[in-house]
């Protein structure tokens, strides 16, 4: 008897091995594909139907917008040629000619004003509207020539016509006509560098080179999407080969991935870490003094050397350094402490005083260290911080009913004063904690006028304003760190966008 | 029998239903999430505006109640951030769940059930001891740290299995593997128990006494009886199985529902959410029904009852 189940132990630890022993590396990576791990699974392939980053960033390579960006940031002609303003409720755009969708059907300006018609009906429920809602209307001039009218100036309209503004991206009209108005959602049909090739739900996404692509073949044939949230889970697939790019990865594993089958890259992203104070509730941050002492109190360098391993950049304000308008000779806050004390003193507060902090965690790269971070710089100027960490649907439901309490750790992203300081900083906006009517009039000049030199002027006073008067503390533009195959020649960019026009593979 | 099941049936509806207004409300207590989907630089307005569109703006009630009817239609409603129907998102992803759920019950028999014997009937014995030792290990180690210890060993030193997704069997290794050690812990430990328990009993000495032999003593004698109790901790175990999925396929990147549900609940997805805990508690309830009868199959007096 005993006999018997020792043998079966024996046969059954013998069995394992004898699997184990089947395992192959299985890992053989193909010259011609390379596979991207980003966090989630695309959400649709329908580019107006969507409100996620990841998802976009696999449409980016499928569909495209009439404008987009170099490695550098700036604008650059994508599916339009070029652009004027007749007038200043004008932006005129002259179109590619000769561009096909992937299908086959021509671009022009009649699938310009579909794409944008389409996503602007409150019916089709767009959930990125509001980037487009300036637009009152799209008018075709000619074949290759289109009008997109506004009620106001409206500056920024790169910015809500480029991959970024997800309903932007261009889409086929005869298309969505022949096959019904759900099609792109599952069989996604653009003008850009990729065809769609499979989807397996939250596994994996598969597409291939447009050998017909206007701007020429891309040079890697193939392109795999996988969604790994799992940090771990994405750097064990990039040393095992299974993956060429990994998204987000902490600044702890740089060190770790250089070198080797793997490498990093890394890029200031387009977003600004920042406390702001809320200073429309009575106490302490009322005082101009006080958010001044909260501004010398905490060495923001250290906290990114410390946790930041050193990456990101400082910020002057609260606007990332590569935005329009950000001036290389603002400087910020100098780390203080006794400076901070001593205004401490002179506001009143010779003790400091407590102070709740409303914030979000987790969600972006540090966001908890680096706050904890600063609770420490302002216990030590006798500022005691009560950190309130909400869930992101609870901080949504708090920000609506205008309840954030305190100092408030936001994160904003844009690349234009006025799309960073007008709802974050103008009387009135729901996730405005501020009132200041001098500097309104500046944000609502700032958007009146098309003249980039005349903006610059006009955000340089706002700059002012905001140095002086203290409304907010910015920390860190924090870095965009992705691990890479050592064999993948690519570029990363300050919006996160993976851009694959440039891609190639060492041979 | 029939009147015990058709009993059984009717708690089942009623535990179903509940469930059904426990999550409709439980998950809108937070607020809807029109906030949460609008990029951050919509306005007030814009915000107010999706919502009417969606119909959040409606008393709680009303929208229960339009859940209710579309329910009975077979309509789970359209996820928001998927714009697909929520069900069949949920359905997708269901048989690969299945799948891993499946092979990791079917892992822990195979390794808890020989070894609960063995241990047993060796007791005090080195084998008993340590795999006691080995089951509480398997107990006690948290899913997450198990996977990722996995991962790194035998992904990223010895390069033996991939790490991630669903592709092939040497995808589902690890992670029905790290599935299946609490569950194998589980039932190992319990098997055992009640074997131990069972063989000192008066019937197995009179089976001895009557010349049956250690094969027909055990097998057919013991086991038969301990596997009563051991029943219910396994129809206990497909629940935690399913829910313990979840974490593993977060780590595995393995394409199964739990990945959907997680992301459905950090986005309040509501119908996403509602789809995946009614298909989740009628499935388990349909296992507990299963288990139920699985008692009258093995105690005849269970039978009789009903």
């Amino acid at each position: 008897m005993r006999r018997q189940f020792r043998a079966a132990i024996v046969g059954l630890v013998f069995s394992t091995a004898t699997f184990a022993g089947l395992l192959s590396p299985t890992f053989a990576q193909d010259a011609n594909t390379i596979t991207i791990a980003q966090q989630v699974d695309a959400l649709t392939m329908d580019p107006a139907k969507h409100s996620s980053l990841p998802t976009a960033n696999i449409l980016f390579q499928i569909y495209e917008a009439l404008v987009t960006k170099n490695a550098a940031g700036d604008f650059v002609p994508d599916l339009a040629k070029e652009w004027s303003n007749p007038d200043s409720l004008t932006w005129r755009f002259k179109l590619r000619q000769g561009v096909k969708f992937q299908n086959g059907e021509a671009f022009n300006a009649n699938a310009v004003k579909f794409t944008f018609d389409r996503a602007l009906d409150p019916k089709f429920k767009a959930p990125y509207f509001s980037r487009i809602s300036a637009i009152k209307s799209v008018n075709i001039v000619d074949d290759y020539t289109v009008d997109f009218k506004t009620a106001a100036p409206f500056p920024t309209m790169l910015s809500s016509l480029y991959e970024a503004s997800f309903a932007a991206m261009i889409v086929p009209p005869k298309y969505i006509a022949d096959n019904g108005p759900d099609i792109l959602a599952t069989k996604p049909i653009g003008t850009g560098p990729y065809k769609f090739v499979e989807w397996r739900k939250d596994d994996q996404i598969v597409l291939e080179a447009n050998p017909d692509y206007w701007g020429g073949a891309p040079a890697i044939k193939k392109v795999i999407f996988r969604p790994i949230k799992e940090v771990r889970t994405r750097i064990a697939e990039l040393q095992s080969g299974g993956a060429d790019i990994a998204v987000d990865i902490p600044p702890e594993d740089v060190a770790g991935l250089q070198g080797g089958s793997t490498k990093v890259a890394s890029i200031g992203s387009d977003m600004v870490y920042f406390f702001a104070f809320n200073t429309i509730e009575k106490g302490p941050l009322q005082n101009k003094l006080v958010r001044q002492a909260l501004n010398y109190a905490i060495d923001v360098d250290a906290i990114r050397q410390a946790i930041l391993g050193g990456m990101g950049t400082d910020v002057a304000l609260t606007l990332p350094a590569s935005s329009f308008g950000y001036d290389p000779a603002w400087k910020p806050y100098p780390y203080d402490p006794a400076k901070a004390k001593a205004l401490l003193a002179e506001a009143g507060y010779p003790n400091g005083f407590t102070i709740p902090l409303t914030a979000r965690s987790g969600r972006y790269l540090k966001d908890r260290e680096i706050m904890e971070a600063s609770i420490g710089y302002l216990a030590d100027v006798g500022i005691k911080v009560e950190p309130n960490y909400l869930e992101p649907g609870v901080w949504a439901t708090v920000s609506e009913a205008k309840g954030r309490k305190g100092i408030i750790f936001p994160g904003w992203s844009g690349l234009d004063p006025d799309l960073v300081w007008y709802p974050i900083l103008y009387t009135g906006q729901y996730q405005s904690y501020y009132s200041n009517p001098e500097l309104d009039k500046l944000l609502d000049a700032g958007r009146a006028t098309l003249d980039a030199n005349q903006r610059k002027g006009i955000y340089e006073k706002a700059a002012a304003i905001l140095k002086e008067d203290a409304p907010q503390l910015p920390l860190v533009q924090p870095p965009l760190i992705y691990g890479l195959s050592a064999r993948l020649i690519w570029q990363p960019r300050a919006d996160s966008f993976i851009d694959l026009r440039h891609a190639s593979l060492q041979k | 029998m029939v009147g015990y099941l058709l009993s059984r049936l009717l708690y089942a509806f009623v535990v179903v239903l509940g469930v059904s207004v426990a999550v409709f409300f439980l998950i809108r207590i937070g607020g809807d999430p029109s906030a949460l989907f609008l990029p951050p630089q919509a306005t007030l307005e814009e915000i107010a505006r999706f919502r009417t569109l969606m119909g959040f703006d409606r008393p709680l009630i009303v929208q229960y109640f339009d859940f209710v009817g579309h329910l009975l239609h077979g309509d789970f409603g359209r996820s928001l951030r998927y714009d697909q129907p929520a069900m069949q998102l949920v359905l997708e992803r269901m048989p690969a769940t299945l799948q891993l759920s499946g092979i990791a019950l079917l892992l822990s028999l195979l390794f808890a059930v020989p070894l609960a014997i063995l241990a047993a009937i060796n007791r005090g014995s080195l084998l008993d001891r340590s795999g006691l030792v080995f089951s509480l290990i398997g107990q006690s180690f948290p899913t997450f740290w198990l996977a990722i210890m996995f991962i790194l060993i035998f992904s990223e030193k010895l390069h033996w299995l991939p790490p991630s997704g669903r592709n092939g069997w040497q995808t589902m290794v690890m992670p029905s593997v790290t599935l299946a050690a609490y569950s194998t812990a589980i039932i190992t430990r319990l098997l055992r128990s009640s074997m131990i328990e069972v063989l000192q009993s008066d019937y197995i000495r009179t089976a001895r006494g009557k010349g049956v032999d250690d094969f027909g003593v055990v097998f057919r004698h013991a086991l038969r009886n301990a596997a009563i109790p051991t029943l219910t901790v396994i129809g206990l175990q497909v629940g935690a199985l399913l829910g313990g999925a979840v974490i593993t396929e977060q780590i595995f990147a393995y394409p199964g529902v739990g990945r959907l549900a997680v992301e459905s609940i950090a986005n309040r997805d509501f119908t996403v959410i509602q789809a995946f805990v009614l298909l989740m508690a009628v499935l388990i309830v349909a296992i507990n029904l299963a288990v139920d009868a699985c008692y009258g199959l093995l105690d005849p007096r269970l039978r009789k009852r009903g």
